[in-house]
């Protein structure tokens, strides 16, 4: 089966730009992903996560579920017990590596890079 | 009555190709008549769910976690996922608010989800919404449908299960 060439979902959400829902999901995905990758990378219990925040475990959950608007109070309290950065998310730089073709393969190139996973970063 | 859907695919990303359906001898699938209608109708609403398609495309793949279950007889689920406060929120007027528009799809596994239809919710339970009940049951009828062939293997997975394959004419026989 072969797709379209033309993205018809990049392509609606182009002409309809609404950078301010943009910002607002990227953000939202990127802490919640964060935070529970950390959390299994180090092998932390939700439970013991609590106890850090000196939170109930039930309250973590809903946090960690995204069933929580989360203030700047409470990510920040996280980043200090998880001695994290939740607030500068996206690099500044992908290193690409080589790119055979040089500058002509640039694009293909940013659009193939390897993921680099938070729970191998941190 | 036997009536019969065509699977089309839609667009791909790294993470996740996404499928949709024609009914009968209809040429554009039922989620570009959901698109078409609620561009027309509700339009933020619409963008933060085609937004959240993107970005699971993207970065984050079709994990469970990002669906709303909304199985009846079959393993159907709808986008935004469950709760006002669950991220991704949506925002109007500064606060909060329940995304009530559904877009009702099947994930087959973690790169591959199948687009449906929808509308605007506005009863607790589907069945009893005039705006979505049609499209909830139909979702259900054609994840069935779906779901028994590939058990039949009319239609297959490639290599690594990021993409799946079946016969240009193969029809989906749905109730």
């Amino acid at each position: 089966m072969i797709f379209p060439q033309e993205n018809s979902l990049d392509n609606w959400l182009d002409a309809n730009a609404n950078p301010e829902i943009d910002k607002f999901l990227e953000r939202n995905l990127a802490i919640t992903e964060k935070v529970n990758a950390v959390l299994k990378q180090r092998g932390i219990k939700k439970g013991e996560f609590a106890k850090m925040l000196g939170k109930k475990p039930s309250e973590i959950t809903k946090w960690l579920t995204g069933l929580h608007n989360l203030t700047l109070k409470s990510i920040t309290k996280m980043e200090v017990a998880l001695n994290i950065d939740l607030l500068n998310l996206e690099p500044a730089y992908i290193y690409l590596g080589s790119v055979p073709g040089g500058s002509k393969d640039l694009p293909n190139a940013i659009v193939k890079y390897e993921d680099t996973y938070y729970s191998n970063a941190v | 009555m036997n009536t019969f859907a065509v699977i089309k695919p839609l667009f791909k990303y790294k993470k996740i190709a996404y499928y949709s359906v024609c009914l009968n001898n209809d040429e554009h699938t039922i989620y570009d008549a959901f698109v078409k209608t609620q561009t027309a109708l509700n339009k933020n609403k619409l963008y933060h769910i085609l937004k959240w398609l993107q970005l699971l495309g993207q970065k984050y793949g079709a994990q469970n976690r990002f669906f709303r279950n909304e199985a009846k007889f079959s393993d159907t689920s709808a986008l935004p996922p469950i709760g006002k406060d669950r991220k991704p929120h949506y925002v109007e007027h500064g606060k909060n608010k329940d995304n009530n528009l559904r877009l009702y799809c099947f994930r087959a596994n973690e790169n591959v989800v199948f687009l449906y239809s929808g509308g605007l919710k506005t009863t607790q339970k589907a069945q009893n919404c005039p705006n979505v009940k049609e499209h909830f049951i139909l979702a259900n009828q054609l994840t069935k449908a779906i779901d028994e062939a590939f058990k039949n293997k009319d239609i297959t997975w490639n290599e690594n299960c990021t993409l799946i394959n079946c016969e240009d004419n193969f029809k989906l026989y749905y109730k």
